[in-house]
């Protein structure tokens, strides 16, 4: 028995939800949360998602250059930004499975930001409505 | 690897955060929480309040560093001199796989 927690991009909750459902698992659940990853030290890897921002931007009413600098600091995960967490509860042998199906259905061309997934040992499981426990309780 | 759980103060959780990042820890998952601990609350006049509220903030990090990483949280996050109640607590589990999802590579 094994917990998955993966943190994934907000907008993309509808294609993992259906991603989940498709691969099988009995049932998940999301949690919204804040988070940043690791520092990106390379600028090159979001000058393409920051000049597409920065496109979309008004800078004329703002003062100037506090939307790049907005910009940049979600980019570069020097904030916490928005996204969801699942939690989702799995048998052994399905580990690998839902793992590359949340991958696949998360993977952008944005490089960084598409998130993370973290495999825990999970002692035991009860389902409430019938006090099944251990691998029964979860499909 | 292992997955720290500590749950803290909110008005620390800027604090925390800044320290583990100088620590070299960016990387974490923030939550806003409620809860109560053993002193079962808090309790004013004859209103008790048991649902306090709390930041839970997720770090995924190897185990090599853990000592580290706790002693940063345990550094901040308590209040006064010797801490006081509330000042949350911190969960450690072992974590047996990890994934960055644009690249699919293994590990942190």
């Amino acid at each position: 028995m094994k917990e998955i927690l993966a943190i994934v991009r907000m907008n993309r909750t509808g294609a993992t939800k259906k991603a989940l459902v498709e691969s099988g698992v009995a049932g998940f659940t999301a949690v919204k949360v804040l988070g940043r990853g690791k520092l990106v030290t390379d600028q090159e890897i979001i000058s393409k998602r920051k000049a597409q921002l920065m496109s979309m931007s008004f800078d004329d009413v703002t003062e100037s250059g506090a939307t790049e600098k907005l910009v940049t600091g979600f980019l570069d995960d020097t904030r916490l930004f928005p996204r969801r967490l699942f939690l989702i509860l799995v048998h052994d042998e399905d580990v690998p499975r839902v793992i590359e199906a949340i991958m696949q259905a998360n993977r952008t061309d944005c490089k960084v930001g598409d998130g993370k997934i973290f495999v825990l040992p999970m002692v035991d499981a009860v389902r409430v409505r019938t006090g099944e426990a251990g691998e029964a309780a979860i499909w | 690897m292992i997955l720290i759980r500590s749950i803290v103060r909110p008005e620390k959780k800027d604090a925390v955060l800044a320290e583990l990042s100088n620590a070299g820890f960016h990387a974490a998952t923030v939550i806003d929480v409620v809860g109560r601990g053993k002193q079962k609350g808090i309790k004013i006049g004859s209103m008790v309040y048991d649902e306090i509220p709390k930041t839970l903030i997720l770090l995924a990090i190897q185990e090599t560093d853990k000592d580290r990483a706790i002693d940063v949280i345990l550094k901040t996050a308590r209040t006064g001199e010797k801490g006081a109640f509330g000042d949350g607590k911190i969960f450690v589990s072992p974590l047996e796989e990890a994934y960055t999802i644009s690249s699919g590579l293994k590990g942190l």
